[in-house]
């Protein structure tokens, strides 16, 4: 039995966390099947029939939107002899055919038809033979959500705080909305899912280290200087959020503005803006970095996309980069987000691969017991407590670290 | 007449094969482009992620960062050797050639091999006797699969 609370001391987490089978096992029951884990956008799938495979920890489910608009999330396995009913990536079905013996549901769930059913007892009852719904879908701002467990707290209280820093990254688009159809770059690495989070709002203290390379090709590019953003440390950045989501809050560092003058298609993006918001806070939208937010366990919204976390066992990992693209904003303001995407992230991209090499190296590092904790004490004696019971620190500080763990330990331990 | 082409691709897979990008890089036109499609063959790069997508200006910065000692996949360098084969050309007007052809390159790094496959579209500009290449394009069986880093040419 393993004692999770043990592993997690404040500044100092235990090796075995990314590495020990059963804390994988444990996860999956107390995390992945436990608490809402983000599935897909509404974008996805915007006709009747649209529907797109997703995994909920190893679990294969299929969110699709059935003839009447409404968006379902179903075990993707038939109810007869466990079958995968939808084998494809993604596509548009008028129903789901199991291929083993043609039982046959609508995109809402219900069996139309068991094959040959004069040879079933006529007291079975097709309603009780339905593809098994996530027992909880919920969404926010087009972002689909479900959890394997009946019970807990709302998606609402469970996004809490994040809510304001989604809001405002859906407000880059000039009508609110997103649009997640621009394909999905798909990568693997051997490492543990938790590096993923970990690394992915921590580019303030590694950034200089490993991306500074890239930084440097992006600002040539851009026209845009971000040292300015690693030469002091600001406060108030990092933050953590009750129920283990992290946020790096831009809204106090304006950047400076890029060294050429804006294109056309910007001109017609930021007067869209004003339309929408109004001057003032399509102004802050625009000169300000978005926010990079994790919400607890898979969903990173991060500049150009969002990222998903799929956990395959303790050593192996698949990420998923979305580019999301603004609705409404010009076609050339696109264009250019999946250019600057490319740019840093998927396989081949000039920023996230070496993140993804560094993860890789620390699942063999720490299979180095000899003295098996790591430190995630920086900052830690300024940590500014907020009234929300999160916290804040500088932007190198390990705050938002220290607060997944906190979380993490909690979840784990009430799932034990 | 096959041959002269196959002798392009030849020599092109040498450069990627064993680093040297800058001889690489003087193969490109100006207006070159360098596309690795994700999810499917077919997409349209104005709407829809590439692996790839790069301009002249991209490219340039692709083979500095490669060069640069920086890239943590490159430390050390994967070894990899490819080979071509299928090879299909097709003249077009102005001395403009597409040549198609398949490809497996090996690449072992860290301990792990992997073994990338597809097919390349190679649009070929014949310059002074020889030529450049003015779009590549790399079709991966894999596109729309978890795949591992691609931090090299290909």
């Amino acid at each position: 039995m393993i004692d999770v609370q043990n592993l997690i001391q404040g500044t100092r987490i235990h090796g075995s966390l990314y590495r020990d089978p059963a804390v994988f096992e444990r996860e999956l029951a107390a995390i992945w099947y436990k608490v809402w884990v983000y599935v897909g956008h509404e974008s996805e799938i915007p006709n009747a029939g649209d529907f797109v495979r997703r995994a909920i920890g190893l679990q294969p489910v299929v969110m699709v939107r059935d003839a009447s608009g409404k968006i379902g999330v179903f075990f993707n396995r038939c109810r007869h002899r466990g079958n995968m009913v939808c084998h494809l990536e993604h596509g548009n079905v008028p129903a789901f055919k199991c291929p083993y013996h043609g039982w046959t549901y609508s995109t809402a769930g219900d069996l139309l038809a068991p094959t040959f059913e004069e040879g079933y007892d006529s007291k079975l009852k097709r309603a009780d033979f339905g593809l098994t719904p996530l027992p909880r879908v919920d969404s926010y701002r087009g972002l689909v959500f479900a959890s394997v467990s009946p019970d807990g707290i709302s998606l609402d209280e469970h996004l809490g705080g994040a809510k304001e820093f989604i809001d405002l990254f859906m407000d880059l688009s000039p009508t609110g909305r997103i649009d997640v159809q621009a394909g999905i770059q798909k990568v693997r690495y051997s490492g543990n899912w938790k590096f993923m989070p970990e690394n992915s709002l921590e580019g303030d203290y590694h950034g200089p280290f490993i991306h500074r390379v890239a930084f440097e090709l992006h600002s040539k590019r851009t026209g845009l200087d971000m040292s300015s953003l690693y030469e002091n440390e600001i406060p108030d950045v990092i933050r953590s959020l009750p129920g283990g989501h992290m946020v790096e809050d831009y809204r106090g560092a304006t950047m400076a503005p890029p060294n050429r003058p804006p294109s056309e298609a910007r001109r017609r993006y930021a007067e869209l803006m004003e339309a929408r918001y109004g001057k003032e806070k399509a102004q802050q939208l625009l000169t300000t970095m978005a926010p990079l937010i994790y919400v607890f366990p898979n969903l990173l919204y991060l500049m150009t996309h969002i990222r998903t976390v799929r956990p395959v066992s303790p050593d192996e990992t698949f990420v998923y980069y979305q580019p999301v693209l603004l609705e409404g904003a010009p076609d050339e303001i696109n264009t250019e987000r999946l250019r600057m995407h490319e740019f840093m992230f998927g396989a081949a991209g000039f920023i996230s691969p070496d993140d993804i090499e560094i993860m890789e190296r620390n699942q063999i590092a720490l299979q180095a017991a000899g003295n098996d904790w790591l430190f995630i004490g920086r900052g830690v004696h300024r940590d500014k407590i907020l009234p929300d019971g999160g916290s804040t620190g500088f932007t190198m500080d390990e705050n938002h670290i220290r607060g997944f763990w906190k979380h993490y330990a909690g979840v784990m331990h009430a799932g034990a | 007449m096959p041959d002269e082409f196959e002798a392009f691709l030849t020599y092109e897979a040498r450069l990627m094969d064993e680093g040297r990008y800058r001889e690489w890089l003087d193969l490109w036109t100006e207006d070159a482009q360098y596309w690795v499609p994700c999810n499917e063959d077919d997409i349209d790069p104005a709407r829809a992620i590439s692996i790839i997508y790069d301009d002249r200006d991209r490219l340039v910065q692709r083979v500095e960062r490669l060069l640069s000692g920086s890239v943590l996949a490159q430390q050390p360098r994967p070894r990899m050797r490819r080979v071509i084969s299928n090879i299909e050309v097709s003249e077009l007007a102005g001395g403009e050639v597409t040549v198609e052809s398949n490809f497996i390159l090996g690449s072992m790094r860290a301990g792990t091999k992997h073994l990338w496959i597809g097919r390349t579209i190679h649009h070929l500009r014949r310059v002074e006797g020889s030529f450049m290449m003015a779009r590549k394009k790399v079709l991966l069986i894999d596109n729309d699969a978890e795949i591992p880093l691609l931090q090299f040419l290909i």
